[in-house]
């Protein structure tokens, strides 16, 4: 909302405030009203003052430019170069003298123009930031004041604030109510308006009928006639006012409904009589699918659900939010018809909201006016119309006003006003603050200590309290705690330490799971990432391809993502489905800006519809790695593919976990985002639990990615089950453990992870721990294998091991390789 | 013979001195003082001589023996001395150049913030609860005295999944969830994502914010502010001073907007603060009993507070990051400065 000091200087005397303007709005700011911006209007115009031109002369050295000596009534005659042509010796004109600094931050120096000294400039209309565009100077009629400022001349030397009025301040929408908020503030008294009508004979009701069929949604309804009017421009002060609050002039009628809004807050609308052929107002609610043309020609889709004025048989206007083509003012409007009517908020906000139609009309509705105030705005309008438009204003008057709106009565404690601050309120303080409010304060009872009489010494004091109409969002005690609170001042609350006396509950487990998996995965070396929630739905299918395959790698992905109903564009139009295209994406981003490197891991939420039409998130573990680490003691090592880095990697956070019993398997299908021969099921306690793998080459190719990639996605709550869990410690044995190796020769079809899996098991408990060491082919291997050596550790708790007992287990694994999988030792 | 010994054992000296390596030295030993070696033959030969002269003679190699063998071990080290400087002086290298490369891993500022926040509040008995992002329709805004058609529902500009339900525009609706399902008193942190659908430099569509709530028989602003001096004293500093401004949400009663003295110029004025000594941190406010009694609360019974802040603008006010987007593009260069 924005404020112009010196028309709140009509209600409230502000006047003091108009040079320092700061003190105000910070007076302003600490009770709720805040200043966002302060805007000066004079300081533009500073040095700009009214000059008479005494001499004019064409230039020596140019023929468009003249020389003029101009009169500023302080010191000498100045000489001033101009190059327009419309001024003449003996005009008034706008003098931007040196030191002046014009709208645009142009700054005004003594210089020379083609060897003629000039000491300042006549200005312009848009020079001065009045006018868009504007021909020749600015001529000013004789009658002014010599070396006035021009600021204080043509009334600019105003201040705007603008205010952010939160949504329950719907009562300081406007000059009056601020005026109302600022002399409660500052103690000063509050100018009413009381507009003085001379009523002609002529009768409204005589012309046309009202009838409000709809009175919940419209409360009160009032109007009245003036005929005989003539539609021309508005005056200066009141264009000037308006474009104040950035509203442009139209017509000296529909200017004077726009001001009485910024003046009172009521919205007004006024209709031509002539256009209301059926002598008929009615006010109901709209039938679906009725077309309406609003005033600035758009159609709207009307529903039931939408409030109408109509006369007859038309929408004549969109209740509260918008008039109709079919009845506006226009320039040949001879007699008016105007509506000042209270509407109730929701009805307003929903329709407006639906139609996607904001006016200033329908955002004061939707916000809350003051049923009171109608009648008011009603006559401040018609008052001001016979000034600037002349006629006749019609004697009688509609008020439908049948059931006056409840003023709520809030029944208070004056110790639960300190107890809820948090400091000794007194009972005068109090008092005189809800009047000052414009409250109705009646005192049901002081409850004296029993031996004091002084009132003031209270201990306490129950209240009735009736807060002002307009004051409608005072409804419950709570809310008279604020408004001391803010109007006393909150620098008054002390800082005290609420005393704990309960036993604090544990984390919810989800958060501690998250924090331990985040802190098992970036132990592992891999740095968290966060992406949005949601994401393009196009992009997510690219990356994700078929989503049916990732269900069997124990991984559901929705087919269907949750679509947002109003997204802000189409790159952020689902909810995510897999944390993967938010990792790809991140990858782009990466190798865009030549990150040849990089290990990200996202713990986040991926979100789907549930049968029951309800919508559930899971959370997942995804990583992405890229680029090899490479460096001075690597540079010559054989590049391997790059998951198995990321596997590591994800052993490690296993590890962590306590998870021994995890298999890497080959997954019966493979999403086309990963390599279909490098890739991995995870199985965790039996449970297929996510994929891990290498990022399909073709989708390399297609994003032009260089370094190698390699991605892993898991179910979070498969991977946390029963997390976080107590480690058991084995004793590691006192009997010293025996080192054996073996190279097996493998066909390259079969999966080693079996083939351990089977070696383990046939070791049985002496077993320590069984590692591949070594894997070559080539010399001395036959194609189609490969020679891997694995190394194992024997120990027993009880003994040590004799040769004969390490000799049997050796051949019983020996047994196993060639039974089970025919494999034979090197 | 006693000649003959004098001579090997001067031959042994000479032989031992000439040795290049603790190996040659170890084998002139064997030749002369091992079981075959030349001492034993001589050993041998004492059998020639008459048998009064044996002892004597017997002590005689006793002594050369035992001559040798310290020769022998002062050799020995000696050399050993020379095999280390050489394998030490072998194997210098230059530790000004690198090792072999590691990844260290690490946390994103937002969840740094977040587990910070949750850890000094935690001292003083708040624990983590969580919530859905896709919410109905009554824990986002209805239960929060926020009802349809009203206008506090413009404050926050919304995304709709469908008429019910919406993407939470703020974590508060964590604070009825809690409300119908845990008993009083109580106090919680409800840290997570939330969506706003407006998007400029200053702004993204989905950040995360933390809130905290308080439930107990008597609660006042006092003791919000005290709770809020505390956690902003160890989240930035112990010099930090708190202020409160009138604000209004639907779900607060009284409610503020909550400032501190900004971290970094202490209050003096900087670029961060706009010169003014101060940064608005969050808003906050005593549970509007609306709330309470949405949740079948008794509201006479119970009072609480509830404030709530953002954890970008914590993260930019703490690590001076100078670009909301770079929370989200998760580029290595920004997320490898963060060494916690």
């Amino acid at each position: 909302m924005k404020i112009s000091l010196k028309w709140l200087q009509d209600f409230v005397d502000v006047s003091d405030f108009l040079t320092q303007p700061q003190v105000l709005a910070d007076r302003l700011t600490q009770v709720g009203l805040e200043v966002e911006s302060i805007h000066d209007l004079s300081r533009d115009l500073n040095q700009v003052v009214i000059g008479k031109i005494v001499e004019l002369e064409k230039h020596p050295q140019s023929e468009r430019l003249t020389v003029c000596k101009v009169d500023v009534a302080q010191g000498p005659l100045r000489q001033i170069v101009c190059g327009a042509t419309n001024h003449r010796s003996g005009d008034f004109v706008v003098v931007a003298l040196p030191g002046a600094v014009l709208p645009q931050n142009f700054a005004i120096k003594e210089s020379k123009i083609r060897e003629v000294e000039s000491q300042g400039m006549l200005c312009s209309e848009s020079e001065l930031g009045l006018k868009e565009t504007s021909e020749g100077i600015l001529i000013l009629p004789p009658q002014v004041t010599l070396g006035q400022s021009f600021a204080t001349y043509a009334a600019l030397d105003d201040v705007v604030f603008e205010i952010n009025v939160t949504p329950n301040r719907a009562d300081c929408l406007s000059h009056f109510g601020l005026a109302r908020e600022v002399g409660c503030l500052l103690g000063r008294p509050v100018q009413k308006l009381s507009p003085k009508l001379k009523l002609s004979n002529r009768q409204i009701k005589d012309k046309l009928s009202l009838q409000v069929k709809a009175p919940k949604s419209c409360p009160r309804y009032a109007g009245r006639g003036v005929f005989g009017i003539k539609v021309g421009p508005s005056p200066q002060w009141l264009k000037q006012r308006l474009a104040a609050m950035d509203i442009n002039s139209i017509n000296n009628v529909v200017d004077v409904t726009n001001y009485v809004m910024m003046e009172l807050g009521q919205p007004l609308h006024a209709f031509d009589l002539n256009f209301l052929s059926q002598g008929k107002i009615v006010v109901e609610a709209a039938t679906a699918n009725e077309e309406f043309i609003s005033l600035d020609g758009s159609s709207l889709n009307l529903s039931e659900t939408d409030l109408t004025i109509r006369d007859g048989h038309r929408a004549i206007a969109l209740a509260g939010v918008v008039g109709g083509k079919n009845s506006g003012v226009q320039e040949n409007t001879v007699q008016l018809f105007i509506e000042s009517a209270h509407f109730v908020a929701e009805g307003v906000r929903r329709t407006a909201r639906r139609l996607g139609v904001q006016t200033d009309s329908s955002y004061r509705f939707s916000r809350g006016t003051d049923p009171e105030l109608v009648t008011l705005a009603l006559n401040r309008a018609c008052e001001l119309i016979q000034q600037l438009a002349g006629g006749d204003i019609s004697s009688d008057f509609y008020d439908e006003y049948p059931n006056k709106l409840p003023q709520s009565t809030i029944n208070i404690y004056l110790s639960y006003v300190s107890e809820r601050l948090g400091y000794r309120v007194l009972s005068e303080e109090f008092e005189s603050w809800m009047n000052r409010l414009g409250c109705e304060v009646t005192v049901c009872e002081r409850i004296n200590d029993s031996n004091s009489t002084s009132s003031s010494l209270a201990k306490d004091v129950h209240y009735k309290i009736c807060p002002p109409v307009y004051r409608w969002d005072l409804q419950h005690k709570s809310d008279l705690v604020e408004e001391f609170g803010r109007l006393k001042g909150y620098h008054e609350i002390p800082e005290h330490f609420p005393a704990l006396q309960q036993m604090p509950t544990p984390h919810t487990t989800d958060f501690i799971l998250e924090n331990l998996l985040a802190e098992a995965v970036t132990a592992a070396g891999y740095r968290q990432a966060i992406n949005y929630g949601f994401t393009s739905d196009s992009f997510q299918r690219e990356i994700l391809g078929e989503v049916q395959d990732f269900s069997s790698s124990g991984l559901t992905v929705s087919p269907s993502a949750v679509t947002l109903q109003n997204p802000m564009s189409e790159d952020l139009n689902v909810m995510r489905v897999s944390l993967l295209p938010g990792l790809v994406k991140n990858l782009l981003h990466n190798c865009r800006h030549n990150n040849e490197f990089g290990r990200l891991f996202e713990i986040g939420s991926v979100f789907k519809k549930s049968e029951d039409s309800s919508y559930t998130q899971n959370l997942r573990l995804g990583l992405i790695a890229w680029g090899h680490l490479t460096g001075l003691w690597t540079q010559n090592n054989k590049t391997y593919p790059l998951v198995f880095d990321l596997k590591e990697a994800l052993s490690i956070v296993l590890n962590k976990l306590n998870l021994r019993n995890v298999l890497w398997q080959t997954p019966k299908v493979v999403p086309q985002l990963f390599h279909p021969t490098q890739t991995a099921a995870l199985f965790c306690e039996g449970r297929q639990i996510g994929l891990v793998g290498s990022l399909h080459p073709e989708k390399a190719e297609q994003y032009k990615i260089r370094p190698g990639v390699a991605l892993s996605e898991i179910d979070f709550a498969s991977l946390m089950r029963g997390q976080p869990r107590l480690v058991k410690i084995q004793s590691h044995g006192k009997f010293p453990s025996v080192e054996r190796d073996m190279t097996l020769l493998v066909p390259v079809e079969l999966a080693m992870g079996e083939v351990l899996k089977e070696l383990k098991k046939t070791a049985g408990t002496l077993l320590q721990r069984m590692d591949v060491v070594d894997l070559f082919t080539g010399e001395g291997v036959p194609s189609g294998f490969r020679a891997i050596t694995c190394k194992y550790f024997l120990q027993d708790n009880q003994a040590t091991l004799d040769e004969t007992k390490i000799l049997s287990i050796h051949n019983s694994l020996i047994q196993t390789l060639q039974t089970k999988f025919k494999i034979q030792l090197k | 013979m006693q000649n003959k010994l004098a001579q090997l054992t001067d031959l042994a000296i000479e032989e031992f001195k000439q040795a290049k390596g603790r190996r040659e030295l170890y084998d002139i030993k064997v030749k002369y003082l091992g079981k075959q070696g030349q001492f034993s033959v001589i050993m041998k030969d004492m059998a020639q001589l008459p048998k009064e002269e044996r002892p004597v003679f017997g002590k005689v190699v006793n002594e050369k023996k035992n001559l040798l063998e310290q020769f022998y071990s002062e050799q020995e080290a000696h050399l050993k001395k020379i095999e280390l400087e050489q394998k030490i002086s072998s194997e210098r290298v230059d530790l000004t150049l690198p090792g072999p490369k590691r990844t260290t891993g690490g946390h994103h500022p937002i969840a740094l913030v977040i587990n910070d926040i949750v850890m000094i509040l935690s001292r003083i008995g708040y624990s983590v609860r969580l919530g859905p992002q896709i919410e109905q329709d009554w824990y986002n805004f209805s239960a929060l005295n926020i009802p349809a058609d009203h206008p506090a529902r413009d404050l926050q500009d919304t995304f709709y999944i469908d008429p019910s339900h919406v993407l939470r525009t703020h974590t508060s609706p964590i604070q009825i969830h809690t409300l119908e399902n845990e008993k009083l008193p109580l106090r919680i942190l409800a840290p997570g994502a939330v969506y706003r659908c407006d998007s400029d430099i200053s702004h993204s569509p989905n950040f995360h914010q933390i809130e905290g709530m308080l439930v107990d028989k008597k609660v006042s602003m006092a003791d919000l502010k005290g709770t809020i001096v505390f956690l902003l004293q160890n989240l930035f500093s112990t010099q930090i001073q708190v202020r409160f401004r009138p604000s209004y949400f639907p779900f607060t009663e009284p409610s503020a907007e909550f400032d501190c003295t900004c971290p970094l110029c202490k209050g003096k004025g900087c670029r961060m603060c706009k010169q003014t000594g101060w940064i608005e941190i969050g808003g906050c406010g005593l549970i509007n009993p609306k709330v309470l009694e949405a949740t079948k609360v008794d509201g006479e019974e119970w009072q609480g507070f509830a404030f709530g802040l953002g954890i970008e603008r914590m993260a930019i006010i703490r690590y001076g990051i100078e670009d909301i987007r770079w929370f989200t593009e998760n580029d290595v260069r920004f997320l490898e400065q963060f060494t916690s």
